[in-house]
């Protein structure tokens, strides 16, 4: 247990330190909030202006894309908040060299580089997507098992994002310069806040299991709504272990790419 | 070249209580105040002058600096750069003084040096042929050559403060801020750094206003010094009546075959910095008292070994430092 | 004045050049920067909307058949790439870390630099987006009308340029703010949004799509994207007028932000 202690306490410093860093800069604590709130409804409004002219699309109506949305939208909450920032601090810090006071630190580095920033103010935003999800799903009415499962699906697909993510981030080491590579993450958290049968054959067997970004939210919610649909749960599960080791692979094999920009 | 008279700048600055619900209350409700960095401070620097700018951290030595490159813009008082408002960073003014941060780097940081370069050539309108003429001289002057088409993120600190002085002088300017030009560097690269830009004052007659923390940069290039303690000018003048700020005094050394008494009334009045085993020792004395201080140790210690030179720049600051009683 | 003219024009061609470098200097950086957006549009949007009118099978919705969505989204595609640049990401930063101190001493204003910076970057995009159109084209998912190209080049011009001055503008804001992204982010998702540039405004409820017509923001993506079409109906003229029109209120607010900004600069730790 030592060694799980000592990350919490790790992380506690972490969170201790961003809580102080946000809140010394005023409005820009507030105008997060107010830009995740106008992200979170532009991509509801999106929705719910095709579903003035369409009753159906596949096999969900209106309510149960929108469950499917408010589950995204959790997800991303609760990514934005814990990870996203990371990725830009890690492209930064290849780029300028600055990586070298994470790898001389006496803890796994890949933890420190990846969750070492979170953003408070996105975290008080949370009531917004959990409170979307508790509407939409009693618009469908979940039951009490349905409702337990929520937050750890929520949980499970918000790993498995940020793994299929770290992954990619891997390549930072090699390119230096990643902007691109963080346009493309965005991309690929754009791609799966679609539901997977929206997509065209090809489209899901690739973003289904070589960048398994579709089973973020589409293999949860359907395991939610129909608790025999376990298939898309089990790829998730096995492909995010894939994801882990391939990470480690990958993360020696950039270290020994990492060339140290002078200081 | 400079004319500042009463120039003063102000800062205004929050505080925060420490911990987590100290910023929670800084959130809400802020306490503010001014930091004066600079108050009232005088100067006149002539052309061709070389001028060091002293003082501890926190003197108020940048902030100066940047208000004469029209950075900033002074709080009050008046301030004349090159017959020029700095702050109004005209394009004649900007065309003709150069600063050399060594904390900063203007190059561009994922492409070679030489391109650069030739945007500096654009920016300051100058002739081809000048500008390689001035390149090349600059370039083997200082032994970069083959660096000119290498990433300047992959040069070490040094290379890269020589490709800093280079795009700085390219358009020579007439008055150029050296912003502790050779901080971090090894005592090689100091020292070229150091004789390198001596060489090019004496050529081109520019004006130099430097600040450093090492004596050594100060002691080369300035032949006149500005102290600076608590944003207020201390003292301002030649290097020379620097040094005998403290009495006419000279720098000894001494050291002994055996461990001696180093409580002998013969140390006391010298500032005396033993070595611990008692078997050397750094004194300071006054030239009055020289002879006879030196004639009664070599009678009563066992000397080994004698040295005597002029007081170090970097004993009198410390030693001002101590005593700003004496300025 | 010809000579200093000469001079001028010397410091913009250098700094568009030295951009150009900089973007280069890391290829496979610089191809996911630009070809982010086609990949959007191939994976997302052409399959989102195939799955929408396939999954339903409806021909139109409110009088797009799927084809016409599909020339819909290509051009709003085309019109990012011309009028989207990336200016003002790095412009904060700049201002935060004191870099501006370098500019500010240059004999090149701060603004020419990042004007010519971004043309630097939209020189590039229009190359790209040439090349996306031709093939789009040869696919035979759009119509090109020589016509229609002319005027829809020239307004996602204006567009691009009053997107440039808004983002210098925001930049600029942190000469107070430690942070602006935040409100480049805010911008650039209200108006994808408000600008029809996700779905067509003629997907939106009535009310709305006409009080948007007071606000800037369908000028900046649905009316080109229309003109490109050939399906635009209103005055040219007035799309023209109006952008402009937003386009000098912000070059005016930019002109006092950096004003007072420039005034208050204290050049953070040089």
């Amino acid at each position: 247990m030592p060694l799980l202690r000592r990350y919490a306490l790790i992380y506690r410093e972490y969170v201790n330190n961003c809580v102080a860093e946000a809140l010394s800069y005023r409005l820009h604590f507030v105008l997060l909030i107010v830009m995740d709130l106008l992200f979170y409804l532009s991509l509801l409004g999106g929705v719910d202006f095709l579903f003035q002219h369409l009753d159906q699309i596949g096999p969900w109506n209106r309510q149960a894309f929108l469950f499917f949305m408010a589950f995204m939208i959790a997800v991303e909450h609760l990514h934005m908040t814990f990870v996203s920032e990371n990725f830009w601090a890690f492209s930064h810090d290849i780029r300028t060299g600055k990586l070298d006071f994470i790898l001389l630190k006496p803890a796994a580095a890949l933890f420190i580089v990846f969750f070492r920033a979170m953003r408070p103010a996105t975290l008080l935003l949370g009531l917004f997507p959990w409170g979307l999800l508790g509407w939409y799903g009693s618009q469908l009415g979940l039951l009490w098992w349905q409702w337990l499962l929520l937050p750890p699906l929520v949980l499970l697909g918000l790993a498995l994002l940020t793994s299929v993510e770290i992954l990619i981030s891997m390549s930072m080491f090699w390119l230096v310069e990643s902007m691109g590579i963080n346009f493309l993450r965005m991309q690929l958290q754009q791609l799966s806040r679609w539901p997977d049968f929206i997509y065209g054959y090809f489209a899901q067997k690739f973003f289904g299991l070589a960048v398994p970004v579709l089973l973020v939210g589409s293999a949860p919610v359907r395991f939610v709504l129909n608790p025999h649909d376990t298939s898309g749960l089990l790829w998730l599960l096995g492909l995010m272990g894939l994801s882990w080791l391939l990470t480690a692979f990958f993360w020696r094999r950039g270290l020994r790419a990492y060339e140290s920009a002078s200081s | 070249m400079i004319h500042a008279t009463a120039l003063s700048k102000n800062f205004r600055v929050y505080h925060k209580a420490p911990g987590f619900w100290g910023s929670v209350r800084s959130f809400w409700q802020r306490q503010y105040s001014d930091k004066p960095a600079v108050k009232a401070f005088d100067l006149e620097i002539g052309k061709g002058e070389r001028v060091g700018l002293l003082g501890p951290n926190g003197a108020g030595k940048t902030t100066l600096m940047k208000m004469f490159t029209g950075i900033i813009v002074p709080s009050s008082g008046q301030l004349s750069v090159l017959g020029h408002q700095p702050h109004a960073r005209s394009r004649d003014f900007r065309l003709r003084i150069a600063l050399v941060m060594g904390q900063k780097s203007q190059l561009w940081w994922d492409i070679p040096a030489m391109d650069s370069f030739v945007l500096l050539q654009r920016y300051y309108e100058i002739e081809e042929s000048t500008f390689r003429r001035r390149l090349n001289a600059l370039v083997s002057l200082l032994d970069v050559a083959p660096l000119l088409q290498v990433h300047v993120r992959k040069l070490s600190l040094g290379e890269r403060m020589k490709m800093e002085l280079i795009a700085c002088l390219l358009h020579q300017p007439e008055l150029l801020f050296l912003d502790e030009p050779t901080i971090g560097l090894d005592l090689v690269a100091q020292r070229k750094i150091r004789e390198f830009i001596l060489e090019w004052q004496r050529e081109y007659g520019t004006t130099v206003l430097l600040t450093s923390h090492y004596m050594a940069d100060v002691d080369a290039l300035c032949e006149r010094i500005v102290l600076v303690l608590n944003g207020q000018k201390r003292f301002d003048g030649g290097i020379r009546s620097f040094e005998s700020l403290l009495g006419r005094q000279k720098y000894v050394s001494v050291s002994f075959e055996q461990p001696v008494d180093t409580q002998s009334a013969v140390w006391q009045p010298h500032d005396p910095q033993w070595q611990a085993d008692g078997l050397q020792v750094e004194l300071r004395i006054d030239e009055a008292v020289l002879r006879e201080t030196a004639m009664a140790i070599f009678r009563d210690f066992p000397v080994q070994s004698f040295s005597m030179e002029k007081l170090p720049i970097e004993r009198v600051m410390h030693q001002l430092l101590q005593e700003t009683e004496v300025l | 004045m010809a000579g200093t003219l000469k001079a001028e024009w010397h410091k913009w061609w250098a700094t568009v050049v030295i951009n150009w470098r900089r973007l280069l200097a890391y290829k496979l950086n610089f191809l996911l920067l630009v070809i982010g957006p086609v990949l959007v549009f191939f994976f997302i949007r052409y399959q989102v909307w195939a799955g929408i009118y396939r999954l339903e099978g409806v021909d139109t919705l409110q009088g797009y058949t799927f084809e016409q969505m599909l020339a819909y989204q290509v051009w709003v595609m085309i019109v990012g790439f011309l009028a989207l640049g990336f200016n003002g990401m790095n412009l904060a930063e700049e201002i935060r870390l004191g870099r501006i101190s370098s500019y500010l001493l240059y004999p090149f204003g701060f603004w020419p630099f990042q004007m010519a910076s971004f043309l630097a970057f939209q020189g590039l995009q229009l190359l790209v987006a040439t090349v996306t159109l031709l093939a789009v084209w040869a696919m035979g998912w759009v119509q090109l009308q020589p016509l229609a190209l002319l005027q829809g080049f020239s307004l996602a011009a204006c567009v691009g340029l009053f997107w440039f001055q808004a983002n210098f503008v925001i930049g600029i804001l942190a000469f107070w703010l430690e942070e602006t992204w935040v409100l480049r982010v805010m911008l650039v998702t209200l108006s994808q949004f408000f600008s029809g540039a996700l779905i067509p405004l003629e997907l939106f409820p009535k009310a709305l799509a006409q009080a948007l017509h007071w606000l800037p923001f369908p000028y900046l993506t649905y009316m080109p994207v229309k003109v490109f079409m050939g399906t635009y109906t209103g005055s040219l003229w007035q799309a023209f007028a109006v952008l402009l029109l937003w386009t000098l209120l912000v070059f005016g607010l930019a002109r006092v932000v950096w004003r007072q900004g420039i005034h208050n600069y204290t050049g953070a730790g040089i």
